[in-house]
């Protein structure tokens, strides 16, 4: 019981890792676009069809193809910006219905170009490293150490850099912000652009452990909206503590109650928030 | 039926009688029209197939409107319609009720769960309502598979019976067969749009719209803007389960993803793109964008394609949605006569 504890917790800061990737670009884009991007799950699921034709089509090591799928997500999310949502932008409904437009397009394009089979990226890094009496896979330990490089990054570009201010000037008071001579254009492009290449490194990575399948997106769009209704939409320290907590939930609750109903329950949670406190648990108006 | 042509028939005082006239005419023609459609297809088991889903689709973006006129964009319709199919699908199976008394249970099994989480619903606005019905949708969807014992779990309900034969005056009918039971939905989806269109003509027309526009400024000019929208909610929710036991005699069979995101996602996008601001847009919308995906032929998994187009054509070039592209075009046709007109 014990190991199955410590094994859950493991398993579910890998996870809980990987939401955090999926969480950050959505939470970012709610605070600058203002828009909450169903389609995020899809730009993830897009992600990890990259780096598997990338990795088994065209033999290219893991990690490049993985930094190929993150540039290439990037544009995408850029042009999408540029093209998109650009000019709805600030009306409510026309985004929400953008987005769910998206997600319906990039869902059956996927079908099309890729099919309904399920597709494996083959092992990075197979073996098991026993610690006492731990058995923890190597892969899952790649996988949350790249996420942990990738989250830290983010973190620090947020923090330290001009672009990270700019941002989260424009998250405060957009107009303000323009007054002050940023670029809210160029910003807003590149917090899209960021964001999907983060949700694309997500889905690689969850694609290097799992299976690949056109669907596999809306898994990831209703966990990572879940993550920033948990840590307050809008807030970057919220969606990396939301993510921890769902992590830590998925991990463990299978221990104690099935799958679904583990779904069940946490979604029921995330209702219950949003009923009582609609910007989340860590969230401030 | 004649009580539909009748209801037509006294069009709006506002507008000219001549042209109200014309209209009522043209609507019952319109009507009439509709319910010769099964007769004209009968024999053409495909035709009456996507003509009673059309129904049931019409009924749902219909229903879906009359939520959002508050404002509430609700991205988890299915749920409430599934709730509604599982109903009557489990009433008629497990307790062997007749179809007559589960279909009126199925509404009222949706409106019941409407109406338990309606209070607390309605105060959340804007892009977290949305948010919220998503969940709620997906933990409906959920529990769905995991009573296994009442829903049958992911495999969900197989062999739902028919809704049976009713025999009046020595005639009976025999409701299982395609041709009567696309008439069965075609003669409820009218009633449900007379009541809708009723409620558009009456006072809650514009009182609706206001709360979409201004809760504040509706609440202080006397509007119980949380009874409305508490109303709107349970009442939606009523047709959309009365559509979802229609669905569910249609299929014959049931899954928990029949009522998943996707399929509700879709109910949205049938009133965006017809138009959800007017009564007939979302009829449109549900009426071409099921019938325009069969139609075409294209291969099953290229349908999705010609749905999210329409959408983002209307996104981004029509906001008034398909209904109004009748009026922009006499609009265009008109301006140069016009135009010439005034410069001489």
């Amino acid at each position: 019981m014990v190991h199955g504890l410590y094994q859950g917790v493991f398993n579910g800061l890998a996870s809980g890792l990987i939401y955090i990737l999926v969480a950050l670009g959505l939470t970012l884009l709610f605070s600058i676009l203002g828009i909450l991007n169903f389609a995020h799950g899809e730009i993830y699921m897009l992600g990890a069809y990259v780096v598997y034709y990338a990795c088994v089509g065209a033999h290219i090591n893991f990690f490049w193809s993985l930094l190929l799928s993150a540039f290439a997500l990037g544009i995408v999310g850029i042009l999408l910006e540029r093209f998109m949502f650009r000019p709805i932008r600030g009306d409510l409904e026309p985004a929400v219905l953008a987005c769910i437009g998206l997600t319906v397009l990039l869902q059956t394009v996927a079908v099309i170009a890729f099919g309904t089979y399920l597709k494996y990226i083959p092992s990075i890094f197979p073996g098991i490293l026993k610690l006492g009496g731990l058995r923890l896979s190597k892969d899952r330990l790649l996988v949350m150490g790249i996420a942990l490089v990738f989250t830290t990054a983010l973190l620090l570009v947020i923090n330290k850099t001009k672009i990270g201010k700019a941002m989260l000037a424009i998250s405060h008071d957009a107009d303000a912000a323009a007054l002050q001579g940023i670029n809210v254009n160029r910003i807003s492009a590149l917090t899209m652009g960021i964001g999907c290449a983060l949700a694309a490194i997500a889905g690689g990575l969850m694609g290097s452990l799992l299976q690949l399948a056109p669907y596999m997106g809306t898994f990831a769009m209703t966990k990572g909206i879940a993550v920033i209704i948990l840590g307050g939409i809008g807030s970057v320290p919220g969606a990396v503590i939301g993510g921890f907590i769902l992590g830590l939930v998925d991990g463990l609750a299978p221990l104690f109650t099935s799958g679904t109903m583990a779904a069940i329950i946490g979604f029921s949670v995330i209702v219950l928030i949003l009923l009582i406190k609609p910007k989340g648990l860590l969230g401030h108006d | 039926m004649t009580r539909e042509t009748a209801a037509s028939g006294r069009r709006p005082l506002e507008t000219a009688q001549g042209a109200s006239a014309t209209r009522g005419l043209g609507l019952a023609l319109l009507v009439v029209a509709v319910f010769l459609l099964p007769l004209a297809s009968r024999g053409r088991d495909y035709y009456l197939i996507v003509l009673t889903l059309c129904a049931i689709n019409v009924t749902l973006a219909s229903s879906f409107r009359l939520i959002a006129t508050v404002g509430q964009i609700s991205i988890g319709t299915m749920a409430f319609a599934g709730i509604g199919g599982y109903t009557s699908a489990i009433l008629m199976m497990k307790l062997n009720l007749p179809f007559w008394a589960a279909f009126p249970l199925a509404g009222l099994a949706s409106t019941a769960v409407a109406a338990a989480v309606a209070f607390p619903f309605v105060r959340v606005m804007g892009i977290y309502f949305a948010m919220l019905t998503l969940f709620f949708g997906e933990i409906v969807r959920l529990i769905m598979s995991e009573w296994g014992s009442m829903t049958g779990g992911s495999t969900g309900l197989l062999n739902i019976p028919s809704i049976g034969i009713l025999s009046f005056a020595g005639m009976s009918i025999d409701f299982g067969h395609l041709l009567p039971y696309s008439y069965f939905v075609l003669v409820i989806m009218f009633l449900i749009l007379l009541i809708f269109y009723r409620i558009d003509r009456s006072h809650l027309g514009t009182t609706l719209p206001a709360i979409e526009r201004d809760e504040a400024v509706s609440a202080s000019v006397g509007i119980n803007v949380i009874k409305y929208k508490v109303t709107t909610f349970c009442l939606g929710s009523f047709f959309i389960g009365l559509a979802g036991s229609l669905y569910a005699h249609h299929l014959r069979v049931l899954n928990p993803d029949t009522f998943g995101l996707f399929p509700s996602i879709y109910i949205v996008i049938y009133a965006v793109a017809g138009g959800r601001k007017s009564f007939a847009g979302p009829i449109i919308g549900a009426v071409v964008l099921t019938i325009v995906p069969e139609a075409s032929r294209v291969l099953k998994q290229y349908q999705p394609l010609i749905s999210v187009g329409v959408l983002f054509f209307v996104l981004f070039f029509m906001r008034g949605g398909l209904v109004s592209l009748p009026g922009k075009i006499t609009a265009r046709m008109r301006a140069p006569r016009e135009g010439r007109a005034a410069n001489a």
